[in-house]
Order: C-alpha cells, then structure tokens, then sequence
C-alpha cells in the first residue's frame, strides 16, 4: 500500500539517464570524484523537481540542463580557487582538461582534437560535448547554456572551427584528398 | 541556374554543417557544386569531415577511470535517505472540515484540522520541508478516514510515522493512546499510570493537544477525570463530541460536554472483565483506574468477558 508511485517513476529516470549523465559530467570535469559529487546533486535536484514537471516534458535534455548549471556552478569556483596558483595553474589547465582517465586517442590527430577541445571557451567545450558526444538537440543544448537553439549550434561550429585550425597546425590528417 | 557564384567564405557555415550532417538538402547541393569546382574547398569539406570520424573515436572510447555503477550506487543512498523524509499531503473536505493527511515512505505522519491558525502554520512548516501535495499519495487514506467517520469501519490500521513527536514521553503517550478500543473512553490521568508516570496528568494532557495525528491516534477517547470532555485540537471540543457520539459514547452535550459515566459499562484497571456502573466500589472509583465502554459490544470487542459478580449480560445499562 504504501509504494510511492511518483517516487517509483523517478526511479526509472534514474536508470534510464544516470549512466549518460554522468558520462557527460566525467567528460567536462577534469575529476571522476568531481563527475560523481555533481551527478549526484543532478539527480537529487532532479529528485525534488521531477513531480512538477510536465509528463511529457523531455527529461533528458532537462537533466543535461541541471548537470551544466551544476557544473558552471563548481568550474567558476574551481576558477576562482585555481587563480591562487598563477604560474602552476597555467600548467594544470592544460593537463587538468586533457584525458583524466588516460584515454588515448588513436594517432596525434585525436590527440589535438582532446586539447583544443580542452582549451575551448567554457560555453563552447560545453556545446561541444552535448552535440558531438551526447547528440542532444541543439534547442536542449541552448536551454543548459541559456541561449537560443541558433547560439548554441554557433557554439559548436566555433568549436568545430578551432579543431580545424589546430589539425592545421599539426601534420595534415590523412584524407582522401584529390589533387 | 547559376547567378553568382557563393563565394568560399559564404559555403563555409554550411560547409561546415554538411561535414557534420547537419546541412539542409538545399544547402547541401551548393556546397557540393562549390566544392567540385574549388579544390581548397574540397579540402576543407574532407578534414571536416574528418574531424567528425575523430570525434566520433572519442564518443566511442571508454571512460576508464570512472565508476558510474558505484557512483549511482552513492546516488541511491542518497535517495533512499531523502525519500525517507519526503511527505505527500492531501487537502480533504471531511465531514468534520477541511482535513489534511499527510505521509512519508514509512507511514501517516500528520492528520491536520485546517482552520485553526496553529493548523495552519503547521502546514506552512510542512510545505517549507520536503513536503509534495499528492492526491495520489493521500486519497487512499482519506476514503478509509471517511469510510470511519461515516461508521463503516471502526478501524484506522494506518502505518504512523511519529517521528515528528517532540519526545519521546510524547510518543509514549501517542502509542498508549492509540491502544484505546473503539468506543471506549479514558481519562488523561489514566494514561498517565499506564506509561508509568501517574503524577504527569498534565504533560500527558499536553502530549496529546500536540498528537500529529487525531482519529488515527484517538486522543479523543481521552477525558478529564470528571468525565468532562475537556478539549479537543485547540477549540474543536464539538468535533470530540461527534467522534465520541459516532463511536456510541453516550453523552451529555451542553457546554463542553462530559460522558454519562452512569450510563456505561467498565473496567477496572486492566482488569479482564467489563461490569455495571455501579458494580461494587466502581461509582466512587477514580476515571484515572477505569476504561469506559459505550456498549457491551464494544467491550466484548475489546476482549473483555461479563463480569460475574454484576452480570452485565443480564442487566445492561439502560441509556436514559
């Protein structure tokens, strides 16, 4: 008698998002420790929220909107904490935003593609990532940064663009390039 | 037709959109007749479209050093921890007003007459906490506290969370109250020895004015010593009257009202029979060592057999 209905239904958010939502925060985060604490407050946020929101309302996008407001939350602070080391700190963003988990990407190519995207603006990295690793929609993307569907795809094609340049610094990519 | 042809700088945004799948049929078509003719063009076209092989490697490559299974793990404790204390709450029009019934995951926590102010800033303290209005959640509820006050039922066996009681003398008291029978009275000094503190009349007076949940817990079948109604959630003396009355306690109902002790069957402490009122030294006998029962069903219901001394089987209190 006493199964909580609503509850139950958010708990099949819970299986059907968490996996992808973490993924995406251990993505832009340069901790896994860092991924697990902000997934956490998604959900539980998510959890507080979930029973006023309308029943056919996308719950995916809406979880990448709380895990980016989340996140830009925690990466101004960690800013602001990082601006005390100068010198070091300038060493660290680079290879605190690199591959935390010692992923490699086949060839040098996926190697600047990692670090440019590293480098990227906050908003642009972030845009990124939703469109390119998690395929969201570009209106769901523009709803986590706060801005239009149009910005946000500018976002990624601003992206798009600086990896390009980067390839440009580096030994071309192997094409099938016609004379 | 072929007017003007875009310029390399102009193909670019939607350059960039057909590497990346995203370029309109229309689009489309004019980079492709642009970059047939413009070989930088085509170039660019291919590492675009090269980008999007890499960054297609890189949405597919694991995330080795994170663990989303002990990390959802932490998140379901979490939850389970804040479920816990999440209340749903109903607002109900009952036979005796506005009512709300509110319950966590563990049981009914609150049963709230609502127009009283003390209601009313209990329910804002609610809201305030983790507390969701759910029909869904309460209504069940509400149509078993309709079914007993309309008389189809005698029973409440609602799960109860008291963790909101303010003590535990208070949830001693809760839990003593709430082993009242249906139609049975007793008064607070009563309840007050059973819990082992006989001189604490007063706090158990107190404990049950605060009772989070009347009717399920029957604070109402309490009285004064004298038989007097006393009071009931703040003013609502009335609403004790009718809950007694539907339980068949006979009443006399001017002013505050008190029970006819006269008219009604007893025990004697925690005696196992139930007598006539004036049964041996019962009529001089203190309420604080005696339970009344409005019927003899109602104490035959509570277990109790006649007495054999006074018979009440064969001489039944006649209500006046």
């Amino acid at each position: 008698m006493f199964r909580v209905m609503a509850e139950d239904a958010f708990e099949a958010v819970v299986a059907a998002h968490h996996a992808e939502i973490h993924r995406y925060l251990v993505r832009v985060t340069a901790r896994a420790s860092d991924a697990d604490d902000l997934s956490q407050e998604t959900f539980l946020r998510a959890f507080r929220a979930h029973r006023s929101l309308p029943a056919d309302a996308n719950r995916r996008a809406w979880l990448f909107a709380i895990a980016t407001n989340l996140f830009r939350n925690h990466f101004r602070n960690e800013k602001r904490r990082r601006l005390a080391y100068t010198a070091a700190g300038a060493q660290m963003s680079t290879s605190d935003h690199g591959r935390p988990d010692g992923r490699v990407l086949a060839g040098e190519a996926g190697a600047v593609v990692d670090r440019v995207v590293a480098a990227l603006p906050l908003k642009q990295r972030l845009a990124f990532t939703m469109r390119k690793m998690h395929e969201l929609e570009y209106d769901a993307i523009g709803r986590s940064l706060d801005c239009s569907a149009e910005s946000a795809r500018a976002h990624v094609f601003q992206a798009l663009r600086k990896i390009r340049r980067g390839l440009d610094d580096l030994a071309p990519v192997k094409t099938e390039l016609t004379p | 037709m072929t007017l003007a042809r875009p310029t390399c700088r102009e193909i670019e945004p939607d350059l960039v959109a057909l590497a990346a799948g995203e370029a309109l049929p229309a689009a489309a078509a004019i980079v492709e007749t642009h970059v047939a003719a413009c070989p930088p063009c085509r170039n660019e076209l291919a590492q675009y479209r090269a980008i999007e092989g890499l960054v297609g490697e890189l949405r597919h490559a694991p995330l080795s050093d994170a663990d989303p299974m002990l990390a959802r793990a932490h998140l379901e404790s979490r939850l389970a921890d804040l479920r816990s204390r999440m209340v749903s709450f109903g607002l109900f029009s009952s036979p005796l007003g506005p009512i709300l019934i509110a319950r966590s995951e563990l049981g009914v926590s609150m049963v709230e007459y609502l127009d009283s102010e003390a209601a009313e800033s209990r329910l804002a303290r609610l809201v305030g906490s983790n507390a969701i209005e759910s029909r869904a959640q309460t209504e069940a509820l509400y149509r078993e506290l309709d079914d007993y006050l309309h008389g189809r039922r005698t029973r409440l066996d609602w799960p109860l969370d008291l963790r909101w009681a303010r003590s535990d003398f208070q949830r001693r008291v809760l839990e003593t109250t709430s082993r009242l029978p249906y139609g049975a009275v007793t008064s607070y000094g009563h309840i007050a020895r059973e819990i082992g503190a006989p001189s604490a009349t007063r706090a158990v007076a107190q404990a049950l004015r605060w009772n989070p949940v009347p009717i399920a817990i029957p604070c109402h079948r309490v009285i004064g010593s004298e038989g007097d109604l006393t009071g009931y959630a703040g003013d609502k003396v009335d609403l004790k009257q009718r809950l007694l009355a539907l339980e068949g306690v006979p009443l006399v109902t001017h002013g505050a009202g008190r029970v006819m002790r006269r008219a009604m069957y007893v025990r004697y402490q925690a005696g196992s029979e139930y007598c006539i009122p004036s049964c041996g030294e019962l009529p001089t006998t203190p309420l604080a060592e005696l339970t009344l029962y409005g019927s003899r069903e109602r104490a035959e219901a509570a277990g109790l057999a006649p007495c054999s001394s006074c018979r009440p089987d064969l001489h039944p209190v006649l209500h006046p």
